[in-house]
């Protein structure tokens, strides 16, 4: 793979190259913003939300322990944030209650921000390619072609990965999954 | 084709990435294994999933606003990052016993220690010794200069394409502090109990409180507070590796250059706008003799020519103040600024966008509604007089700046055409008051 991992960019970032912050940014807005995006259901929150977020993230990168689970630990500082946002523009929504309770519906309804979460807890050749499918929208050969590697290896990667996903969301007792058709 | 490989080809298969003959071997494994067909509807339903996640992120770009707020931040933490021990920071200490003509000296001193060239130490320590007899604990000054701007805009607005006007500080650092600013259209003034603006005819705004500088006037009290400010260049010179310069001419004085940096980014909407998010030259002049700051010019640097911005024309050390310098005589018809109050419907206002503020702001304003109006900005008759009866020709999306970071603005751009047939195309600029949580309009009209 030609690109920095995401370990390589945080130590450069550390080494006082802040620049580097912009190839992250980059590889992580879209799933933060859409993450953002379900759990706020406000456009202009949700980007407001996830500028906040990033910012966070740049500024608290020296506590970051594992530095490969940087989307994970993003994701963790995006919940906090939409929750302060949330709380604090609860009248804009227009939605009563506490974001808590929302989430705690999960069993019954299939709630999206989760796969999210699952996705940014995926091993990293995992998780880039999901990322550059489904919010890139790339196609497989795409995918091969940007990354240098034979197609085999994505359409087995992506396999990993959903084979990864589908046994979280079991896990999570979620039944939406299997009632599809 | 059995099930390991049917299984290791299902994703090629459902991505329609599989050659022929794999394809048909792969589609007549999963018509006789039940178990590989529900792996695969499994995987549809995964992948149905997923395929929601890529359409509504197909536009979001953040990449520049946050990494113009990093630079900014970044830029900000340096500029703030306490003095170390260190030769040069006991060298500023100085500057308190020694007074303001010493530390011009000892500006010399340490910027030719810091720049390469020769004869740099000699010339330093001359100015050093020269500087040491200057003057004592500066009591009060006053500041005359011109400055590059609109008459009605701002203290700290910069405005090329304007001529120049004139302004004023007039500051007592002892025994009390108080201070005023005055440009033609408008006067700044803390006369020790509060602050108060003045917006010539007819709008006041008042801070309760002294304050060290308020109203955009914090650029003018720097250069009045000038052993704190060229301390503050020290110290940026140092950290951002900002360009400076010093050297001496033939009338007797030591000039001292800082290409000084704002830290907001090229693409940024306030570059240069404003004093402090203007790349600027600031040229101090020091007379030898006395070792005091006689004269100061700021220009801007956007990478071309550098045009002058301001120029101090005249400063006066510890000068008498009459006894009404720090007071602003209103009219009695002055329209106190009024944004704090709390509306009986305040709610939906508070549920409102930026961009829906400016939108019934100008829609108000197109119908003379000033009630309405009102709930967005102070209504004056000069606002009312403008604004009355404007056609909206459009607004756009809103946009942010390194500065909303810190204020929370946000600019909705515009385009209005006023009754006179004038068209105004500019950027409305919003702030969510922090008590009543209600956007209101902080410039840009």
């Amino acid at each position: 793979m030609m690109e920095l991992s995401d370990k390589d960019l945080i130590e450069r970032c550390l080494a006082g190259n802040s620049d580097c912050f912009r190839h992250l940014v980059l590889r992580y807005e879209k799933p933060l913003f859409a993450y953002l995006m379900r759990r706020l259901k406000d456009r202009q929150l949700a980007t407001d939300a996830a500028q906040e977020s990033l910012i966070r993230a740049y500024l608290g990168l020296s506590d970051l322990k594992k530095p490969e689970a940087f989307h994970s630990w993003l994701i963790g500082i995006g919940a906090r944030v939409a929750l302060e946002f949330y709380r604090a523009h609860k009248r804009q929504l227009g939605i009563s209650g506490e974001i808590e309770e929302i989430s705690s519906e999960k069993a019954q309804k299939f709630e999206e921000y989760q796969l999210d979460e699952m996705i940014a807890e995926l091993p990293e050749n995992q998780r880039q390619m999901i990322l550059l499918r489904y919010y890139e929208c790339y196609s497989c050969l795409q995918i091969a072609e940007a990354l240098n590697v034979p197609v085999g290896t994505v359409t087995k990667t992506i396999s990993r990965a959903y084979d990864s996903l589908r046994q979280k969301l079991q896990a999570e007792g979620f039944v939406f999954l299997e009632a599809q058709s | 084709m059995n099930c390991n490989e049917c299984k290791e080809n299902l994703v090629a298969h459902l991505e329609g990435a599989l050659d022929e003959t794999t394809a048909l071997s792969c589609r007549n494994h999963i018509e006789s294994c039940k178990e590989c067909s529900e792996t695969l509807r499994k995987y549809k339903s995964l992948q149905g999933e997923l395929g929601k996640l890529g359409p509504i992120t197909a536009d979001v770009s953040l990449v520049d606003s946050v990494m113009n707020r990093i630079k900014y931040l970044e830029f900000q933490k340096e500029a703030r990052e306490p003095e170390r021990s260190t030769f040069m920071s006991k060298l500023l200490k100085l500057r308190w016993t020694m007074g303001l003509g010493a530390f011009a000296g000892i500006i010399g001193l340490i910027l030719m220690v810091i720049l390469p060239g020769a004869n740099t130490m000699v010339a330093a320590e001359e100015a050093f010794a020269r500087a040491t007899k200057a003057v004592g604990q500066l009591e009060g000054i006053n500041i005359k200069g011109r400055l590059r701007t609109s008459a009605h805009d701002n203290f700290s607005a910069i405005a090329l394409d304007s001529d120049f006007v004139d302004i004023e500080l007039w500051k007592e650092f002892s025994p009390k502090l108080r201070w005023k600013v005055e440009k033609p259209g408008r006067v700044a003034a803390m006369n020790g109990n509060s602050t108060i603006l003045f917006i010539r005819p007819d709008y006041a705004y008042k801070i309760d409180g002294p304050t060290q500088s308020a109203f955009d006037t914090q650029w003018l009290h720097q250069i009045a507070n000038v052993t704190e400010s060229l301390n503050d260049e020290l110290r940026a010179i140092k950290k951002h590796g900002w360009k400076s310069s010093v050297s001496q001419d033939n009338a007797g004085h030591t000039i001292v250059t800082v290409e000084a940096r704002s830290g907001y980014s090229s693409d940024d909407y306030l570059k240069n706008s404003f004093f402090c998010t203007a790349d600027t030259r600031r040229v101090y002049i020091f007379d030898d003799q006395t070792g005091l700051l006689v004269a100061a010019k700021i220009y801007l640097e956007d990478g071309k020519q550098p045009e002058l911005l301001f120029e101090l024309t005249q400063i006066s050390y510890n000068p008498k103040f009459a006894a009404n310098t720090f007071e602003i005589e209103l009219p009695d018809d002055v329209n106190w600024n009024q944004d704090d109050f709390v509306l009986p419907d305040n709610s939906k206002y508070e549920a409102l966008s930026s961009e829906q503020a400016a939108r019934a702001f100008f829609a108000a304003c197109a119908q003379e509604n000033w009630d309405e109006a009102s709930k967005f900005t102070t209504v004056t008759a000069s606002l009312k007089t403008y604004l009355a009866g404007i056609k909206v020709i459009s607004t756009g999306e809103h946009f942010t700046s390194a500065i909303s970071l810190i204020s929370g603005a946000q600019f909705v751009p515009y385009e209005i055409k006023l009754k006179n047939g004038e068209v105004k195309k500019h950027n409305l600029a919003l702030k969510r008051h922090p008590q009543t949580k209600r956007w209101f309009v902080d410039g840009g009209i």
